[in-house]
């Protein structure tokens, strides 16, 4: 239980904001960042395996800027992070889908950008269909798609392939009722079968219910992680 | 799942490339992704041509639509400079627009790809390797029109018809190596992206493409220096498959292309190597 999956060790990140094309060049070739934004500041915390980490925090705390750090996405300017095996981000489903493409063909790239080859995304390709519910559709190109099944999509995908660590980027709330029931299960299923979770959500009660620890991210900064009812207590002394 | 979990050790996220191993790093990065570039490669031609019910067939039909403009153009308006000028013209398109679009598409890679870049860490140089083999493999097709042009002039089928593909690979691989060296900046100023759309227009009457080498080593030094151009190659090349004879270049302007080349490649996959973490911050 205490085997350290992910470890983020004091970073930090900043965006540079908007400037002119002087500034544009300055801040890309040159050391000197112009009137940056600090998005995380001196960040330090681990995830152990089997575990469900939330992250909580008001919108543009960081919470999102952490998962893309943790995944690769996006380079820490200092700091490290080490991780121990593969790793799935979910965030903003269905949004890199081309829509010209069926239902299939997008389950298969989607697949391979997650890194996982096609025979093995073609083995899951059964599990994927009845997961997404998508039916007949799943054949169709994604234009005639809607947000939710989209969504759907995604997750049974990211979900199917049952990476070692899977960090959840606020996609949870998609769906109707029954569909967002049956992520919840799964996600504790992976959870049961030894998975390790990073959860981001605004959805408390749901937080409470599945996470084991909770991390409060406010300004860019870690200011509570641990036990789930402290941490929204901590939020909730801070954001009011 | 596996027991050897304990095993592994943890490792950095997304490490950094030193920029010295850009050129290795992509060439890994292609080879161990090539299911992914490949599955990418078709993504970007299907997107093209899926809808339109003549689909791959515009492959051929646009560059034959083109050459019968042209036929009308130079030979039945603007008098009869050479009987293969309008199919000197056409191998011109084909081949510059490999280089244009290869160069444009490559600039703009990642920055037209934020939506998929934020999904999940894979090495983005997937994304202008795919544009530019998506252009090379349309190309291709297009030049598929040659044949019917061959056998109606009833030129000598050789050998040297392998220049063909040569060409315009080489056009293509032009474009894209170039681009790289501007995709990041582009995140950060998409005024580049804008630039690079003028630079393919003009470069178009800068090229051989109205034009051909020969016509232009008439003109005396101005026309010699238009050789230098890196696209006189590739252009040159395709024409003289199709039309047999060797290839009459100066050295110096097969020089300037393979150097412009491989200068890009190198150059290219290094500056691509290094900015492009920093480049995902803008998107």
């Amino acid at each position: 239980m205490n085997e350290i999956v992910i470890s983020v060790q004091n970073v930090s990140l900043h965006f540079p904001r908007k400037g002119s094309l002087l500034d544009g060049l300055k801040s890309i070739f040159g050391r000197n960042r112009v009137d940056a934004y600090c998005a995380l500041k001196n960040i330090n915390f681990e995830v152990y395996r089997g575990e469900v980490l939330g992250i909580i925090g008001e919108n543009g705390s960081g919470k999102s800027t952490i998962l893309r750090i943790i995944t690769g996405i996006l380079p820490a300017d200092s700091g490290s992070v080490l991780s121990r095996g593969e790793q799935t981000l979910l965030a903003g489903l269905g949004t890199g889908f081309s829509s010209h493409q069926t239902g299939r063909e997008n389950a298969l790239i989607f697949g391979s950008i997650l890194g996982y080859s096609r025979n093995k995304i073609l083995s899951k390709m059964d599990e994927i269909i009845s997961f997404s519910e998508l039916g007949e559709f799943f054949d169709q190109p994604i234009r005639t798609y809607s947000a939710g099944m989209k969504a759907r999509l995604g997750l049974a995908v990211a979900s199917a392939i049952e990476p070692e660590l899977l960090l959840i980027d606020e996609v949870l709330g998609v769906g109707d009722p029954k569909f967002r029931e049956k992520s919840k299960k799964r996600i504790l299923e992976m959870v049961n079968g030894a998975g390790t979770v990073v959860l981001v959500s605004h959805s408390f009660a749901l937080m409470k219910s599945i996470c084991s620890r909770i991390l409060h991210i406010h300004n860019g900064e870690v200011k509570f992680i641990g036990d789930p009812e402290e941490a929204i207590k901590s939020y909730y002394s801070m954001e009011g | 799942m596996g027991e050897d979990r304990g095993d592994s050790i943890l490792n950095p996220v997304a490490p950094i490339v030193p920029p010295l191993k850009g050129p290795i790093n992509v060439i890994h990065s292609i080879y161990l992704n090539r299911e992914l570039v490949w599955a990418m490669v078709k993504r970007n031609m299907r997107t093209r041509y899926r809808t339109a019910s003549l689909g791959y067939l515009w492959l051929v039909l646009e560059p034959s639509l083109l050459a019968i403009t042209y036929y009308f153009l130079f030979i039945m308006l603007a008098g009869n400079p050479d009987e293969l000028y309008p199919v000197w013209v056409l191998v011109g398109v084909i081949v510059w627009s490999t280089f244009g679009k290869s160069l444009s598409g490559t600039v703009s890679s990642i920055s037209s790809n934020a939506q998929t870049i934020n999904m999940a860490y894979f090495p983005r140089i997937i994304f202008p390797v795919s544009i530019t083999g998506g252009h090379i493999i349309t190309s291709l097709g297009s030049s598929l029109v040659v044949l019917p042009i061959i056998i109606y002039f009833g030129t000598p089928v050789t050998l040297n018809l392998i220049y063909v593909p040569i060409g315009v690979i080489m056009a293509g691989i032009m474009g894209g190596s170039f681009g790289l060296i501007f995709a990041s900046i582009n995140c950060k100023q998409r005024d580049i992206e804008h630039l690079f759309r003028f630079i393919v227009r003009a470069g178009f009457f800068f090229s051989p493409v109205m034009w051909t080498a020969e016509m232009a080593l008439e003109r005396g030094t101005m026309g010699e220096a238009a050789l230098y151009n890196p696209m006189t190659t590739p252009i040159t090349m395709v024409r003289h498959a199709i039309d047999g004879q060797a290839l009459s270049l100066p050295q110096y302007a097969v020089f300037s292309s393979i150097i412009f080349l491989l200068a890009s490649m190198i150059i290219g996959s290094m500056i691509f190597t290094k900015y492009e973490r920093e480049a995902v911050k803008f998107l």
